[in-house]
């Protein structure tokens, strides 16, 4: 099991349930480290299924509304096998979640939703609830131990090979399966909400070992993301105090001190789509609007001093009432909301999640036997946007794969890994340590960074990608195999090591995404195209798949799956397909 | 960013290579706003040294794995403020595994 958190607990619990004999390799510890435990934290489940488990859902609403809710919304690319079972688990998993002891804040229309579809809680108390299963259950966990390539032999993965961080230890893991739940690639991006593991290392090693990936174009950018003050760079608090009572008191400002929301989404302004509202930002700075450090400025000013303390106090009595620590909400928003009352805070575009990944089947299955991807890692549920909660995915699709690897295990033996496998990740493991000079990682991660940040934005288009694509491939063959440490050969906590190891997973996720941008001549969900904004359901309502051809990416078109909704043809624009797609969400108007 | 830095007393520390531990001083300059404990020391891995190792994950407080002793007092490093010169040391100097990174981390 690579992976400890939202989707890896689950699937360790539940393969150990069903007597497989489990590991963990994790990059942090559990229940400290990747998405999870960042999430607000909201799980989805339809009303009926709510009712029958004692939540107070709204019996108007089924399992098959949900269902045509997902699909609608992901703009009919998510895989509707997948979908379906995600709505059954996501029954059973918010059960499984309240047996283990998560506790629920409130159940309500956690994503806008018509009716009340799903519970809040924490994603720390989540996290910690899952800890407490594995712990009982004694699965042995490798703790900040980064799992650097898989093994394969006669076509099935067979194992791992990952470096123990603190020791500098290699450590060889056989196993007749391995499940990937590692998230996304935020950190190759310039300027992203998650935490520091999330390097595409699931993503780039299922690839190496020959499975498919499958719409690693569309990334999700959060807008109202912290960019000034840098104590707060990177919270997204700001975006949850939008989703919140408090939502319609905010106002997004340009440099002009105008609410710019008002020339791209009039109707619902700052409480428009997230995509809207990323693109409107994005469009403010390119005119020469944008606030100091390239975003827009989040104001609260115009609540007076006694309006913002009434905000800060509903939140202090929200978090007493479900005895809730988390210190973003006790000690940053409280600092930031206090600064608001003098200042306009800045605010920026982040890269947030993945609604791309490693192409499964509805059972976790890849495309190469023995290898499993949940969460998300995996690609094939979500079609377009981030659709529901991301939570409720991670979940399902981690008990999935804890039910079905084990009977897959019961049937194979282990495998003796290739030697010469063996000697060439060992090598490359080694290669920045060894003597000699090369190229110091951090000096291409800058590099990385600041392509990002001009050519990978929220609005992409052919010039900028092409050139994205050149620069990529020249970092991927030219630089990254001469990855050097710069300033010390230990092999203990040598972050220049880790980020050696690192880097070239973070340059093929962002090469797919470039060339899935590129190749996508429209917009649609998260992907937008300033050159091809319409949604184009004739040409376009298909999947990209990627796939290594000896070091080379290989693409297909592949169409969705289809289970009892037809996908819709014609052209629209960009904000009529989002307000299709959206229909059944309650946006709350302008005040 | 005219003004004086932030000059950071640093404890440094290879188990595997050196005797003691010792301290080494850098600078970093102010920025136009609030600046963490954790800002500072990413300033010194990106810009001035790479080798130093220190804990950082999620940046606001959730995973609770970045206790650091700022002037002896141990705090979190992605919530506290660096608002003037310091001293960095790592919360148990006895469970060093190198700088700032110890066994309870």
């Amino acid at each position: 099991m690579v992976g400890s958190e939202g989707a890896g607990g689950p699937t360790t619990v539940f393969a150990a349930r069903a007597g497989a004999d489990v590991l963990i390799a994790s990059k942090g510890k559990i229940s400290k480290c990747g998405a999870s435990q960042m999430a607000g934290a909201d799980f989805n489940l339809d009303g009926e299924s709510a009712l029958e488990i004692g939540l107070p859902g709204d019996g108007r609403d089924s399992p098959r509304r949900f269902f045509e809710d997902l699909v609608r919304e992901g703009f009919y690319l998510g895989n509707q096998k997948i979908v379906e079972k995600y709505v059954e688990y996501a029954a059973k998993n918010t059960a499984d979640l309240l047996e283990w002891g998560m506790p629920v804040y409130r159940f309500e229309q956690v994503h806008a939703e018509e009716m009340a579809r799903g519970l809040i809680s924490s994603g720390v108390k989540w996290v910690r609830a899952i800890r407490r299963q594995v712990k009982e259950m004694n699965i042995p966990i490798l703790e900040d131990t980064m799992v650097v390539d898989l093994l394969t032999r006669e076509g099935r993965v067979i194992g791992a090979m990952a470096l123990d961080l603190k020791t500098g230890e290699i450590v060889l893991i056989k196993a007749k399966a391995v499940v990937l739940c590692t998230g996304g690639w935020q950190q190759a991006y310039h300027f992203s909400t998650a935490s520091t593991d999330l390097t595409g290392d699931g993503q780039a090693m299922a690839y190496r070992a020959g499975a498919e990936l499958l719409g690693m174009e569309m990334v999700q950018y959060a807008p109202m993301t912290m960019l000034w003050p840098p104590i707060a760079r990177k919270s997204i608090i700001p975006y949850i105090l939008c989703e919140t009572e408090a939502g319609p008191l905010i106002q997004l400002l340009n440099s002009d001190g105008e609410r710019f929301m008002e020339r791209y989404d009039p109707s619902t302004m700052e409480q428009g789509t997230k995509e809207i509202v990323a693109i409107g930002t994005e469009l403010e700075v390119e005119a020469g609007r944008g606030s100091p450090h390239g975003g827009a400025f989040f104001a609260l000013k115009h609540l007076t001093p006694d309006g913002v303390d009434f905000i800060a106090g509903k939140y202090r009595e929200f978090l007493d009432e479900n005895s809730d620590k988390r210190s973003e909400f006790r000690t940053l928003l409280p600092y930031l909301l206090e600064r608001s009352k003098i200042e306009d805070l800045e605010v920026g575009n982040a890269a947030h999640f993945m609604a791309g990944g490693i192409k499964v089947n509805e059972l976790t299955e890849t495309t190469i036997l023995g290898l499993y991807a949940a969460g998300e890692c995996s690609g094939g549920l979500l079609g377009s946007v981030r659709v529901a909660s991301a939570c409720t995915q991670v979940s399902a699709q981690g008990r999935i794969a804890g039910e079905v690897a084990p009977t897959y295990m019961r049937e194979v033996g282990h495998l003796e890994p290739d030697l010469s496998q063996l000697e060439e990740i060992y090598g490359r493991i080694m290669r920045p340590l060894e003597s000699g000079d090369g190229v110091p990682p951090l000096d291409l991660l800058r590099r990385v960074h600041s392509l990002t940040a001009e050519c990978l934005k929220v609005i992409k288009g052919g010039e900028g990608l092409r050139k994205a694509q050149r620069e990529l491939a020249g970092m991927r063959k030219d630089e990254a195999p001469r990855l050097h440490v710069s300033a010390s050969g230990t092999r203990r906590l040598n972050y220049e090591w880790e980020l050696s190891l690192e880097l070239p997973k973070m340059l093929l996720c962002l090469e797919m995404y470039s060339l899935g941008c590129l190749m996508r001549e429209e917009s649609r969900g998260v992907h937008y195209r300033g050159d091809f904004p319409q949604t184009d359901n004739d040409r376009w309502c298909v999947n990209i798949v990627y796939s290594n051809r000896g070091g080379e990416a290989e693409t297909s078109f592949e169409e969705p799956v289809v289970t009892t909704l037809r996908p819709p043809t014609g052209k629209t624009s960009f904000n009529q397909a989002v307000e299709s797609a959206t229909a059944s969400l309650k946006r709350r108007g302008v005040e | 960013m005219g003004e004086a830095g932030i000059k950071i007393r640093c404890l440094r520390f290879d188990p595997e290579t050196d005797a003691e531990p010792r301290f080494q001083e850098y600078e970093v300059p102010r920025a136009d706003g609030d600046m963490s404990v954790h800002d500072c020391l990413e300033y010194i891995r990106n810009n001035l040294d790479p080798s130093l190792a220190y804990f950082i994950n999620c940046r606001h407080g959730f995973c609770q794995r970045c206790h650091i002793r700022v002037n002896g007092k141990v705090v979190l490093a992605c919530e506290t403020m660096a608002d003037g010169d310091m001293t960095l040391e790592p919360v148990n100097a006895d469970r060093i595994i190198r700088d700032l990174w110890c066994e309870s981390t």
